[in-house]
Parts: structure tokens; sequence; C-alpha cells
């Protein structure tokens, strides 16, 4: 991971080990990273919440291998396209529950305590 | 009904012993079924582009999430080109493509409110494989293989 313009070199905590990595996407402001990464004879989709440290697996069925992800951008939703049965699928995933959402910069979340507007 | 309550007690049980899960989003991933087979996905905002393929031949599809329907591409798929990689922006205007057409393989940048299609040249020169457009949709990488080697571009977008 690189943030730009820098060029300076972030190190993922939950990556190393796990090599060959692939399909790299990342949130708005770069708080995920997920990408497939090679556990044992399989590949994995993960997500690296670097704000908090904390790693998220999403656990496919034994049938279906991992080829390629997108994990929107508000990390709200991640796609992943799998192999199985001999022809590529995509399957969509829920993050609501998993992950906060990561808007860009000046955008306001719904809602909010007491005294917010109606 | 019986059925429906059980699994609906067992995911409680397993999310509760489990913590929370990644949801398949099971009304869409039907809907995605029905357009035959598909790959490279890119989800930004309420869209998801993807490559689908039917019948031997694989076109652009942009799906809204939020409908979970198919929109209209006009002037984006070709009969004579085979897409490699797609990705769109976070308002559903800008679609990048990486596609092999007449031997060639390039990158165009569609349009969609203006239905208009730019070809988007590598400096210096390269072949595209991959891209991916960031949300905005003011720049985007693009993974280029030239002498041999893959290199990945950062293009700001006028």
């Amino acid at each position: 991971m690189q943030e730009q313009p820098s060029g300076t070199v972030i190190r993922l905590r939950h990556f190393q080990g796990h090599q060959p990595h692939s399909s790299p996407s990342l949130s708005w402001t770069g708080r995920y990273v997920a990408a497939l990464v090679q556990q044992g004879a399989q590949r994995v989709p993960l997500i690296e919440d670097r704000a908090t440290g904390a790693l998220h697996r999403l656990p496919l069925p034994a049938d279906r291998t991992a080829v390629r992800l997108s994990l929107a951008p508000d990390a709200r939703r991640l796609a992943v396209q799998v192999a199985q049965g001999g022809q590529w699928r995509i399957q969509a995933f829920d993050l609501a529950g998993l992950l906060e959402p990561d808007l860009p910069g000046g955008v306001a979340i719904q809602g909010g305590g007491p005294g917010a507007p109606p | 009904m019986k059925r429906l309550v059980s699994a609906t007690l067992l995911a409680g049980l397993l999310s509760g012993c489990m913590g929370s899960m990644p949801l398949p989003i099971g009304p869409l991933n039907r809907q995605l079924e029905s357009l035959g087979a598909n790959r490279d996905p890119s989800l930004s905002g309420r869209w998801l582009a993807l490559i689908s393929g039917k019948g031997g031949r694989e076109q652009v599809v942009l799906v809204d999430l939020e409908r979970q329907q198919p929109l209209p591409l006009p002037g984006l798929n070709r009969a004579d080109a085979q897409p490699l990689s797609v990705s769109v922006d976070g308002a559903g205007d800008r679609i990048a493509l990486v596609r092999q057409l007449e031997g060639r393989t390039e990158l165009v940048l569609y349009r969609r409110s203006l239905q208009s299609l730019q070809p988007i040249a590598m400096v210096p020169s390269g072949v595209p494989r991959q891209v991916q457009l960031q949300a905005d949709g003011r720049q985007m990488a693009v993974q280029v293989s030239r002498a041999g080697l893959w290199q990945v571009d950062l293009v700001k977008i006028p």
C-alpha cells in the first residue's frame, strides 16, 4: 500500500506471510484494505481495518474459489468473483453489520444525537 | 413457514456465536445469476459494473444496486470488442474500460450522461490490462505492461 502523492509505503499488519496477494481494493480514506490472500490451499478474501487493527475474513464454501474482489469505497458492500463448477460468478455481500462506513471528507452521517436537526 | 422460522433462528444463533459476518445480498445475487457468467466486479456508490457473458459473447453491464436492475449503456459495448477490465465511479457516470478491439488493447473512458467514449493513451506507450477508477472519477490506476514488466500508472482525468 502506497500513500499518494508522497509515495510512502505503508505496512499492512495482517497480510504478511499470506502471499501471493491479489486484487487489492481500498475504501475512501484507505481505512479498509481488502485483497485475496493465500491461506493453505485456498484464496481467501481479507479486509484489514487500519484504524482498529481488526481483521475480517470472508469464508467461502469449499466448492468456490475466489478470483477477484471489489470493496465499495464506503465499505458498505463487497463483491467477490468466484469460480464455481467451471463458471465465473459474482457474489455481493452486505458489510453494514461488520464495518463502520468509510465516507469521503465532508459527507455527513445520517442521524445524530440529542439536539440533532429533524 | 416453519422452515423460514427455523432458518431465521439458526442464522440468529450463528451470528450470536460467531459475531457479525458479511451477509450475501440474496436478491442481488439472484439477479446477477440471471445475467449469465460474470467476472471483474467494480463496486462504487450504488453501482456495480461487471463483465458478463452469455452465448459466448462478453459485455459490460452496469447494475443499479438500489433498483437491482441493469442499466442501458448505449455506445459502450461492441460485438467485435472483448472487454478485459472495467471500473465505475461513485456517481455511476464514468466507466473506465480496457478492451481488445481489432487486435489492439486499449483503455477507454465512457461518460454515461453524454454517451461518449474517449480513448485514453498510455504515456509512455504500453499495454493496459486492469483499470480502477477513483470513486470521485478524478483519476484512475491502470496496470500496464511495458517491456515485459507490470507497472501501475496513475492517470488524471480531465
